[in-house]
């Protein structure tokens, strides 16, 4: 009791803390003058509609390469831990209603292809590569939750996950031999503006970006669900 | 060169790359890891090599092919270059040790590695605050895989609670950076540095959640249990990469990014790294799971690192030297302490007496645990003077204790840690693992510290100003190590006398010095030749006799205390490791190893103060430093005192003379001691006068009378003649005090003499023990017949050393009560003059308790002591000889050398010595008692030249056997009636007084780290304290 | 600055949704409690991003059909923010998920989810 009026207490003070810092701030009516070129010059210097994506995958492109290294080594870490000797192991389980498995074979090739659509036209429209390898992912989880024991390959999102993470790479390290540095999207013509291909590399890296969070969201899904196998 | 990018590609490829191959492929996963870590090891090798050495100018390097602020770039510097390789190279030597774990995990394992390595490098490079949030999760959530490596219950549990804690530190770092995005419109480091937040509306508070989440990220205590925990529970292998790779990481990116604050928060940073360096310290004294002290010594090392980091403008250019030296000492010796714990079977400090009777491992222990205390040559050695120096130059004392009481916990453990393992009689029954490709990485690191000494005494070389000669033939020493005694015995000797010859003409000018040099480098190799009874190699023995050696030489010849302080330290080291090779010795050689060291702390500090004042390091202005400011002198003599075991300061030496090996205790007690009475000379000469002196005597006073009455109850041969020891150095305390040419005489005089007789006394005794294998007097007993040459030393070293004429005991009396009446001092030197009756006392009870009164029925067969134990006696004797008769050889020189000091000299005439108070004549006195001496011993040969010879064991004895076979012997207890009589003057109030102070630190030590509970949400709620306490006290409350 | 704004109201949840976060964090005994009041926690930071890119009303920073090249710059909000949110998102889903799988091994080791029973490593 006495701690958690202790937490309250600190709590209360680090929201105090926290509202000296709201007072200060100042609504901005324009744009900073970095945002402000990003906004101006983006669609010229990387060519693409989309402003974020402009910047998710070029101009801030090391950042991103982060953050796909970080699920890459969530993923590493997920599978690391919960390497399990029973994975070919079978049991019972309830079976899913009809409606679950109807809908799953509706919808699984609809939301594939919606995943796939998002990546490709990350540079167009709202969306980008994690936001349709996260639409995939959720595909998996559907076929997942229809069966839990579907024979899915965990080698093939291996593999598929280290195929477009290292072609990632590979445009990276022609960014520095081709064009202006590492992930310059310049590698590849910048073509028409608004054009599915257009704004130089930067769909086929949110391509790559998105099969590689597709197969690393899908295979710590699918190491979580094997997790079962031990419990039984 | 190729572009640092690649550090990027070739990490990351390779992680990405081994998706492709199976776990049965280890082979290739594992080489792919090798080579891509090589590589990198290479760029950044290249660029370290090229920016240090060549010409190249730092780069920086943009990514997306647009210059900063519009996208992300990162720099390769001279800080970013050597860190990049000191990760790189931890990071190639880790995964070689971890081989075996990481092919057993799988390839899953080998790419968080590669990750884990790679979020290191980008971290360091990135000048982008968002990047480099980015890339230090990235490092943080390898991290927490590499934990689970071990795959306990316990290394899950840790790794949790080091998730919980950096997801804290990551939203509040993640906060800051977005509002000082918001505030300077740019997340460029170099911009927001000169986008100047601290003078923006509410940019404190931006610059404060930033630098609190690094700092935080860095483990400050005391909200740092979870890094502590995550230490023990991970694999050592991790454990290395934490101290070694992450931790120069995390104090880099302090280092980068801490000018956002506009110089603010320097001094915070500071504050919080002593409070973490004392700390961390504090609590590791009462560890006992090895990996969870290197956690803590590691955490500590993370703060000393802090407080060079925000004293930088303090430190000015010496800020690189300092840092390097810290960084570097703890890279090493804490990768290769880490790495061999992974070979000891146990978790307990106690299991590494596995190591015992492997003298290679044993020696790179030693190495990284001396190197990490601050032992020179380690670079940390001269980090902390450095560093101790600039603080007192622009007054910072209050840190420099601070920094002195951290390193001095520092010091208990490590040095217990390291007795434990070389003292304990027990051996752990288990063996090391010792797989080739554990042992190598192991002895990269050794020889990687002992490279970097070498760079360091290279760099420093002019500020020491000392011959290297001698330190390289203590190397060679530990090289030759496997060569038998007594070769390696000869050399010494022989090196001793070259060295002596070759230098005296540098030190012949200054009588003084000339004294102590002769003293340490003749008497020494004199008190050598003992060596030659040992058989065997003794390895292990003769470096450190050379480490002790070397150190004194280099006291007399220093010419700058960086020198001096040098030598001071190794000389105690050398003698500290000599006096834990005794067999009993573990607790009184770390005992001695703790005075010495904060003996050695006051040194720095004086020195430093001097540096403060005079601005140069030079020996000759500590006078005009302490005119300025008398704590200079002050603060030497008292670090003296621990030296000469003033009284309250003297619990180290008993034990310590009289564990050690018989034949080092001769050079320890009767040589060894006399550096701290140079010392003394050196800082009393620089407060001579001032009424700190008069305090001084009256401490000379009761050293000496405390000594003799301790020394009068011994039972053991050896502690009697330590304790008379400290009754002697109490005398030559008292005389320096004296601010009198008579006293500094008398003082001098008594150096030679104590020299000459302390190590007959000790070497006589030292043979009886050879022989007779036991310390205890009262088990010894009428060896007169068995060994006439040992009982003739005893007889002439008790007869000087009791002042009876006519050897030159005497002459030092009649110049002390000379001094004592000159200065006025009556009734201190009355009561000196009662110690001296005292001493009468234990030198009765020494020679009649082993030679005298009946021999012991197991001796009954019992040989005179080796030669070579003899040999240097009679040597000795010579000299005392010569110097009883001609005791103006000495004093002439030494009057002309005090001749500026006040007070009445010796006027001479020939052999006659006289002041207003009488006069002396040394060679009459002895060319007197000669004659009567001849003339009693022709008288009494034949007089009894008809008397019946009676042998020893020609008696009978009574049918029992007594039930404690000590009380029949005559000399036991035998001064039963002054102890009931003057017993209170020897309770043990100072032996109380070190125990309290040691259980209370122990106690208070074991209390607090209960802090520590183990719960991850315990710490979770530190660390938010820790937060909201650095608000209210930087903001000064509400 | 007014809190009755759109940007204020966000950032104000947002650091309230941080300190439930935290709440979460230091007063419940279950793991997956704590895991979830960590992504609570997550998402005020993520909110409070997001928030800080808004500005009154701007749209979407992508061009096409309304908001064109030429008057961009006067119509939509600051793509930055919203780039680096989705970073912090992923972010936050790996942590998650290394959490989880740490917490699924503790169970399996114990038993338990009892924070306060993991504590073998200590003082």
């Amino acid at each position: 009791m006495y701690k958690k009026l202790f937490v309250l207490l600190l709590l209360a003070v680090l929201g105090w803390s926290f509202f000296t810092l709201l007072q200060t701030h100042q609504e901005r009516q324009s744009l900073n003058p970095l945002s402000k070129h990003y906004v101006e010059k983006g669609p010229d210097e990387v060519g693409a509609p989309n402003l974020v994506t402009a910047i998710v995958v070029t101009y801030r492109g090391f950042d991103t390469l982060g953050e796909v290294t970080i699920l890459f080594v969530s993923a590493a870490i997920v599978g690391l831990f919960l390497k399990t000797e029973n994975r070919r192991r079978k049991y019972k389980i309830r079976s899913t209603s009809e409606i679950l498995h109807a809908a799953q074979r509706l919808l699984f090739p609809v939301m594939i292809l919606f995943g796939i659509y998002i990546f490709m036209n990350g540079h167009l429209t709202p969306g980008g590569g994690f936001q349709g390898g996260a639409v995939i992912a959720t595909a998996m989880i559907l076929v997942l939750l229809t069966n839990p024991e579907s024979p899915i390959s965990h080698r093939a999102f291996n593999l598929l996950e280290s195929v477009s993470g290292f072609s990632y790479i590979i445009i990276g390290v022609l960014g520095v031999l081709l064009a202006g540095g590492f992930l310059d999207n310049h590698i590849l013509p910048l073509g028409k503006f608004g054009n599915l291909f257009s704004a130089g590399a930067i769909p086929l890296i949110y391509s790559f970006v998105g099969l590689k969070v597709g197969s690393e969201l899908s295979s710590i899904i699918l190491n979580l669900n094997d997790v079962q196998k031990d419990d039984k | 060169m190729v572009t640092p990018i690649h550090l990027v590609s070739v990490a990351l490829g390779t992680a990405f790359l081994l998706g492709f191959t199976k776990d049965r492929n280890w082979k290739i996963s594992g080489g792919l890891v090798l080579l891509a870590l090589l590589l990198m090891n290479l760029i950044s090798g290249s660029w370290t090599y090229a920016l240090f050495f060549g010409d190249q100018v730092p780069v920086q390097v943009f990514t997306a092919g647009f210059k900063p602020p519009f996208s992300i770039n990162l720099q390769m510097g001279r800080f970013e270059a050597a860190i990049t390789l000191m990760i790189n190279f931890a990071g190639l030597l880790g995964a070689i040790y971890l081989f075996d774990r990481l092919k057993k995990a799988g390839r899953y394992a080998f790419m968080v590695y590669m990750v884990f390595i790679l979020g290191l490098n980008v971290a360091v490079m990135t000048r982008d605050l968002f990047n480099l949030f980015v890339f230090m999760e990235i490092t943080t959530i390898a991290t927490a895989g590499l934990i689970f490596l071990v795959q306990t219950g316990k290394a899950a549990a840790a790794g949790l609670k080091y998730m919980i804690a950096t997801s804290i530190i990551s939203g509040v770092l993640l906060i800051g950076i977005i509002f000082a995005y918001s505030l300077v419109s740019t997340l460029n480091l170099d911009g927001i540095i000169d986008g100047g937040l601290p003078l923006i509306k509410g940019g404190a508070m931006v610059v404060f959640l930033i630098l609190i989440a690094l700092l935080l990220e860095s483990k400050p205590f005391p909200a740092n249990g979870w890094g502590l925990d995550v230490y023990e529970s991970a694999h050592p292998g991790i454990g290395a990469m934490l101290s070694v790779a992450t931790g120069p990481m995390i104090a880099y990116v302090i280092f980068k990014v801490l000018p956002i604050s506009g110089g603010a928060w320097n001094h915070l940073i500071a504050i919080t790294g002593i409070i973490t360096f004392v700390g961390s310290n504090f609590l590791a004294i009462k560890q006992h799971n090895t990996q969870r002290l290197l956690g803590y010594s590691s955490v500590a090392q993370a703060g000393i690192l802090l407080i060079a980091i925000g004293l930088q403008k303090e430190l000015g250019h010496t800020f690189i030297y300092v840092a390097a030296g810290l960084l570097m000492t703890n890279y090493f010796a804490k990768a290769g302490l880490f790495w061999l714990s992974g070979l000891i079977k146990g978790e307990s400090l106690q299991d590494w007496t596995q190591l015992k009777g492997r003298p290679v491992l044993l020696f790179l222990f030693g190495l990284f645990v001396f190197s990490l205390a601050g032992f020179p040559p380690s670079p940390a050695f001269f980090a902390k003077w450095e560093l101790i120096m600039q603080l007192a130059s622009h007054g910072g004392y209050v840190w420099m204790v601070f920094i002195l009481i951290g390193s001095f916990f520092e010091l208990i453990y490590l040095t217990r840690w390291f007795g434990q393992v070389i003292g304990s009689k027990e051996k752990s029954s288990a063996q090391p693992d010792l797989a080739t490709h554990r042992l190598v990485p192991v002895g990269i690191m050794g020889v990687g510290l002992l490279g970097t000494m070498v760079f360091f005494l290279h760099h420093y070389a002019p500020d020491l100003a000392i011959d290297f000669i001698p330190i390289i033939f203590i190397a060679a020493l530990f090289i030759l190590d496997f060569l038998p005694a007594f070769l390696k015995n000869t050399v010494t000797i022989l090196a001793m006398g070259w060295y002596l010859l070759q230098h005296i003409s540098d030190v012949q000018n200054d009588t003084v010095r000339l004294i102590f040099f002769l003293i340490f480098l003749a008497g020494g190799a004199i008190s050598l030749l003992a060596g030659f009874s040992y058989k065997g190699k003794r390895i292990g023995y003769y470096p450190f006799v050379a480490m002790t050696f070397v150190g004194l030489t280099g006291l007399v010849t220093a010419t700058t205390t960086l020198g001096f302080f040098l030598s001071w330290e190794l000389m105690a080291l050398g003698s500290y490791l000599l006096i834990s090779r005794g067999k009993n010795a573990q607790k009184t050689s770390w005992i001695y190893i703790l005075f010495s060291v904060g003996g050695a702390y006051l040194l720095l500090m004086g020195f430093g103060v001097s540096f403060a004042v005079t601005g140069d390091g030079l020996l000759s202005s500590l006078g005009i430093a302490a005119r300025a400011l008398p704590a200079v002198g002050i603060l030497l003599t008292i670090g003296f005192l621990s030296k000469i075991a003033a009284m309250g300061l003297h619990i180290w030496l008993p034990g310590a003379y009289a564990e050690a090996e018989d034949d080092a205790t001769p050079f320890i007690a009767g040589i060894m001691m006399n550096a701290g009475i140079f010392g003394l000379i050196l800082s009393l000469s620089i407060i001579a006068g001032h009424p700190f002196t008069w305090w001084l005597g009256w401490l000379g006073v009761i050293t000496a009378v405390g000594g003799n009455i301790l020394a009068a109850f011994q039972e053991d041969a050896k502690k009697l003649i330590a304790y008379s020891s400290i009754g002697i150095m109490g005398y030559i305390l008292f005389a320096l005090s004296m601010n009198i040419q008579m006293a500094w005489m008398a003082a001098l005089y008594y150096v030679v003499l104590h020299f000459l007789y302390k190590t007959i006394l000790f070497l006589a005794v030292g043979g009886v023990i050879f022989r007779t294998k036991t310390r205890e007097m009262y088990q010894m007993g009428g060896l007169i017949k068995k060994m006439p040459l040992s009982f003739i030393s005893v007889l002439i070293g008790i007869i000087a050393l009791a002042g009876i004429p006519p050897l030159a005991g005497f002459g030092g009396k009649w110049l002390f009560y000379n001094a004592v009446v000159m200065n006025g001092w009556y009734l201190q030197g009355a009561l000196v003059f009662f110690s001296g009756v005292v001493a009468f006392l234990y030198c009765f009870k020494l020679i009649s308790a082993i030679f005298l009164g009946q021999a012991k029925d197991r001796y009954r067969h019992i040989k005179e002591a080796p030669v070579w134990y003899i040999l240097p006696q009679y040597l000795l004797i010579i000299g005392l000889l010569i110097f009883s008769v001609l005791p103006e050889l000495v004093l002439q020189p030494v009057a002309h050398a005090l001749r500026s000091m006040p007070g009445e000299g010796i006027q001479w005439d020939g052999h006659f010595a006289q002041t207003s108070f009488g006069y002396w004549n040394a060679f009459i006195v002895m060319t007197v008692i000669a004659i009567m001496f001849v003339i009693l011993l022709a008288w009494l040969i034949l007089n009894s030249r008809k008397a019946q010879k009676v042998k020893q064991f020609d008696m009978v004895f009574a049918g029992e056997t007594p039930f404690t076979p000590e009380t029949s012997h005559v000399a036991y207890n035998i001064y039963a009636p002054f102890n009931k009589a003057l017993g209170f003057l020897v309770v043990p109030v100072t032996t109380w007084f070190w125990h309290a102070t040691a259980s209370v630190t122990d106690a208070s030590a074991n209390h607090l780290r209960k802090w520590y509970n183990g719960n991850g949400q315990t710490y979770a709620l530190q660390m938010v304290i820790y937060i909201v306490m650095f608000y209210l006290i930087i903001r000064g409350g509400f | 600055m007014n809190f009755f704004s759109v940007q204020g109201i966000s950032l104000t949840i947002g650091f309230i949704l941080i300190l439930i976060g935290l709440w979460g964090i230091l007063t419940q005994r279950n793991l997956i409690r704590i895991i979830i009041g960590f992504t609570i926690f997550n998402n005020g930071v993520n909110l409070i991003i997001v928030a800080l890119a808004y500005m009154k009303g701007r749209t979407a920073p992508i061009i096409d059909q309304v908001v064109t090249r030429t008057d961009a710059v006067d119509k939509v909000a600051d793509p930055i923010p919203q780039a680096l949110v989705l970073t912090a998102i992923v972010i936050g889903v790996g942590v998650t998920a290394v959490m989880l799988s740490y917490t699924l091994r503790m169970y399996r080791a114990k038993h338990s989810l009892e924070i306060n029973v993991f504590t073998e490593s200590k003082w």
